[in-house]
């Protein structure tokens, strides 16, 4: 009898008590169900998006009210015009990039090397800010064009309201993630990190990071390459 | 993670980095080649394309950056689970929206 207690326990048992059935800290679970949640968020706004996109009438050159077509909506970046996505194309990638540099300082913390996720973090944060900079110059040229909330003069009206709610929704996840690398990079550097003896918070914002780099690829689909 | 050394985990996230880049690539020129050239075909096939592209995008951006493939099985599966639902909503709602669609017009018609 003995022997079959102590066999099951000790072996793979992950569900039995005393151990962590997903292996992962509890900081670590919660923010995974925080992004979680948020995923439901967007994907609320993303389907509302779809639900009134095929309410309207399709693209249609000769008729104003059709939805417009982003290669003419979306043509022009600082200094350019008639360019059709090539200034989202820079955004994303410099997105991609952001994320990439994230893991590094994740990876680095992991080795417990302060200067490493110091130096990928700075990268990470300029990133971010180059990101919402460009959809900064990118709502005033709209803006600029005519397109806000109420009215789009490329199209269907909801496409405008639509586009300021989504892109400005992610823009604010990211707004928010630049925040807190900027407040992790402050932590790091006075060995806040060091003398907790882990970079695990690191890693948590890392998940948030790369959450706010997956939601893009669908705002992307949605609103550029559809 | 945890059985990579150093140096295969930092490849690995560079390699990452190219394929996403390469997709990105390719769906921006799919996008340019239907615009210049086909602007008046149909965008099923193109649009089928995009979907394709983006889960791929999707799957490395989890799997890898965030760290999903090297999680425990039944952690995965708590957190993906939930997406199901998804499918449900973008099907009804898509659904809803064209019909939406044919009813204005079926009202503009007789009025």
């Amino acid at each position: 009898m003995e022997t079959t207690t102590t066999s099951v326990t000790s072996a793979k048992e992950l569900w039995n008590g005393g151990d962590s059935p997903f292996r992962v800290s509890y900081g670590k679970i919660m923010i995974w169900y925080f992004l979680i949640s948020d995923t439901f968020s967007f994907a609320g706004l993303l389907i509302s998006y779809g639900a009134i996109r095929s309410s309207q009438p399709k693209h249609d050159a000769l008729n104003p009210h059709s939805w417009p077509d982003p290669n003419e909506v979306f043509n022009a970046g600082p200094g350019f015009h008639h360019a059709p996505l090539v200034f989202v194309t820079f955004m994303t990638f410099t997105l991609i990039v952001s994320s990439v540099t994230m893991v590094r300082a994740v990876q680095e913390g992991h080795y417990m090397n302060r200067a490493g996720v110091m130096k990928w973090l700075g990268w990470t944060i300029l990133g971010g800010l180059t990101f919402v900079l460009s959809q900064a110059w990118e709502w005033t040229h709209l803006i600029h064009e005519g397109m806000n909330p109420m009215s789009n003069p490329f199209g269907a009206s909801a496409f405008g309201a639509l586009f300021f709610l989504i892109t400005g929704f992610h823009g604010f996840h990211v707004s928010v993630g630049v925040c807190m690398n900027t407040w992790a990079l402050i932590a790091t550097r006075k060995r806040v990190f060091e003398k907790r003896g882990h970079y695990e918070m690191i890693e948590k914002l890392g998940l948030y990071w790369h959450f706010v780099d997956l939601v893009w690829v669908y705002v992307f689909l949605a609103f550029y390459l559809f | 993670m945890s059985t990579l050394t150093k140096e295969e985990s930092k490849k690995r996230v560079w390699r990452v980095c190219a394929i996403l880049g390469i997709v990105t690539i390719c769906e921006i020129a799919a996008a340019l080649i239907h615009y210049k050239f086909f602007e008046e075909s149909p965008r099923m096939v193109l649009n089928l394309l995009f979907i394709v592209l983006s889960a791929l995008k999707a799957y490395y951006i989890m799997s890898e950056f965030m760290h999903l493939k090297y999680e425990l099985k039944p952690m995965t599966i708590s957190i993906l689970a939930p997406f199901m639902f998804l499918i449900w909503g973008i099907i009804a709602f898509l659904w809803e929206g064209h019909y939406w669609l044919s009813a204005r017009e079926f009202w503009d018609v007789l009025r």
